[in-house]
């Protein structure tokens, strides 16, 4: 039965790991990273959105952006939970960064880490009122679905089943922001404003893709921790969202 | 935090002649509720340096017992240790049960579960079905099960009492890689080939609602991707290596208690929310990290792996070495930030501040 093999030709070959005890150090770097980049990312998108509840125009949009805003710390607390396995220490991790700061809306990130977590670039952006909070929805929450589609497919069972279950309700914030969108472009009033967001929003949300080239996918990649690259989602996702886009008569980028 | 425990150890029984199964009492038996797949980490002193082994609780929900099968890995040092030396009346210290091998039990449920287990891979999948069957009246349980030989199948009795006390809702398919044996079915190693002829002429895949695998990395590979040629969903598989070689835990070395004698001490300042502490640690042993949670300062981390940068602060005065850094980026060491989980003191002081 005990053929040799390496955990590493394990994993190339599409191997699966669930618990933390056979896990290697490189692979338990890169995991680490990747699930901190989705908690703060979501704990970050959270909190900026709690501001925007008391700018909904209306009760559904109300309730709408209070589910987003709890549901989003839920899917942080499933990954932490993963995290915890490894030895985080979840209460204060929760607590430990000041999860609605943001940048100057000018300021000029591309797509490195910038701070002392480490959320995606486009959470260190603000929000500038209830219709560019819709705008980055409607543009983030389509890239989250990509983005989530592959990281459903990591080869640490116990987080590709949080993200499982995450996905499907992701994908409703990003249908509730598109309600919303729908709404407003439906009012000829607004529309110079959300195509001014949808400018604003395009390039940040393309930049949360990472860089086209990463060195660090190839590893991922053999840890079956990445399936398709950069470059490949980022793709999918102009085209999504560009569809939706000039199915609103608005125009991407 | 998941903190170890003693356990004391009442029985110790073979079951091959490489295997014991070892009946724990834990002090606390509510820390030591399990979920039916889960396992225990042991940890012990060899000479000086402490392992740390995982083991899978085998027992079922309702046997009121914590039982774990310990398998003679050859030139392990627990594993030798636990078959040769342990005896009732001993000591362990074990984590409460962990691991994410399970699904939820349903009374109610009518379900056909696979197991494919390889050698001592046996354990947690033995639990599960041993639950399962008691928990689930309507639900089935198919064990594929792969040894070297006969005489190294860990649970064989048990299992055949299990098939007559539950006559019907638990199939056992034994797979050996030599001996007795008259089909060719049941002969060689359960690789794709074998589960496609399995799946054939024994198993309906479609019936299936969950499979678990618990065995060696090629087995795992061939069955799982047997499975899914079959038409089931990554979310119905699931998995626990059995890692042919657990990755060692090389660690540094533990503090010597001469260390302070030969003078290889630094003089540590760590300021924190506006406050200075200062204290002696050793050069070697332990992280600034450590040193600083040690003198009850509340310094921040998460990880503890390299990986999050919570820990991050910066070096104010002397040098330290960080042994590993996925965190931060490069202008950020330059300026003399660092993971304080990551660090060893280098110099005879060193200042970190983490207010910076």
């Amino acid at each position: 039965m005990a053929e040799d093999m390496t955990i590493e030709s394990y994993l190339a070959q599409g191997g699966v790991l669930s618990n933390p005890e056979n896990v290697p150090p490189r692979y338990r770097a890169e995991l680490m990273k990747l699930m901190t980049t989705f908690v703060d990312s979501e704990l970050a998108g959270s909190a900026g959105f709690a501001d925007i509840i008391n700018e909904a125009p209306g009760i559904k949009e109300r309730i709408a952006a209070c589910r987003i805003v709890m549901e989003k710390t839920d899917h942080a607390e499933r990954v932490m939970k993963v995290m915890a396995d490894f030895g985080a220490d979840i209460e204060k991790y929760a607590t430990h960064q000041p999860w609605t700061a943001r940048l100057d809306r000018d300021a000029v990130l591309g797509p490195t880490r910038t701070g002392g977590d480490m959320r995606l670039s486009v959470f260190h952006y603000p929000l500038a009122g209830w219709t560019d909070a819709v705008v980055m929805n409607v543009l983030m929450g389509r890239a989250v679905r990509i983005q989530l589609d592959e990281f459903a497919r990591v080869s640490y069972q116990p987080l590709a089943e949080a993200f499982r279950a995450i996905l499907p309700v992701e994908t409703r914030h990003a249908e509730l922001g598109e309600e919303g969108l729908r709404k407003l472009v439906a009012d000829p009033a607004a529309r110079d404003a959300v195509a001014a967001s949808v400018a604003y929003w395009w390039p940040r949300v393309a930049e949360s893709f990472g860089a086209a080239e990463s060195a660090r996918f190839e590893q991922q990649k053999g840890y079956g921790l990445r399936h398709r690259s950069n470059a490949d989602l980022l793709a999918s996702w102009e085209k999504d969202a560009g569809a939706l886009l000039s199915e609103l008569g608005l125009k991407a980028g | 935090m998941a903190r170890f425990h003693p356990l004391t150890v009442t029985d110790v029984q073979k079951t091959i002649r490489d295997a014991v199964v070892v009946t724990l009492k834990p002090e606390d038996p509510e820390t030591f509720d399990f979920i039916p797949g889960q396992y225990l980490t042991f940890r012990r002193d060899f000479e000086g340096e402490e392992l740390r082994r995982s083991y899978s609780i085998c027992a079922g929900k309702d046997e009121g017992v914590l039982q774990v099968g310990i398998k003679r890995v050859e030139g392990g040092a627990f594993s030798t240790w636990a078959n040769e030396e342990l005896k009732p009346g001993d000591t362990l210290e074990a984590m409460p049960p962990m691991g994410n091998f399970h699904t939820p039990i349903a009374p109610g449920a009518d379900k056909h579960y696979l197991g494919f287990a390889g050698g001592s891979g046996i354990t947690p999948v033995l639990s599960i079905l041993k639950t399962v069957l008691q928990r689930e009246p309507e639900s089935r349980f198919t064990l594929v099960y792969a040894n070297r030989a006969v005489n190294t199948i860990m649970f064989r009795e048990e299992l055949e009492d299990l098939k007559n006390t539950y006559l019907g809702r638990l199939n056992v398919i034994h797979v050996l890689e030599s001996g007795g044996e008259e089909i060719d079915l049941f002969t060689g190693r359960v690789d794709e080939e074998k589960c496609a002829q399995l799946f054939r002429l024994w198993i309906d895949v479609k019936s299936a609602d969950t499979a678990f695998i618990c065995g060696p990395e090629p087995m795992m590979l061939a069955i799982s991707q047997a499975l899914r040629d079959h038409g089931m969903g990554d979310d119905r598989i699931k998995f626990e290596l059995f890692a042919s070689a657990q990755p060692g835990r090389a660690r540094r070395k533990a503090v010597s208690a001469d260390a302070a004698r030969q003078g290889n001490t630094t003089e540590a300042t760590v300021r924190l929310d506006g406050a200075a502490h200062s204290f002696t640690m050793p050069k070697d042993g332990q992280t600034i990290l450590d040193a600083a949670l040690g003198q009850q300062m509340d310094a921040p981390f998460a990880c503890k792996a390299g990986v999050c940068s919570t820990c991050r602060a910066k070096v104010v005065e002397g040098e330290v070495e960080m042994i590993a850094n996925h965190a931060l980026e490069d202008y950020e060491v330059a300026r003399g930030y660092v993971l304080t989980c990551q660090c060893f003191p280098l110099t005879d002081t060193v200042v970190v501040d983490y207010d910076q």
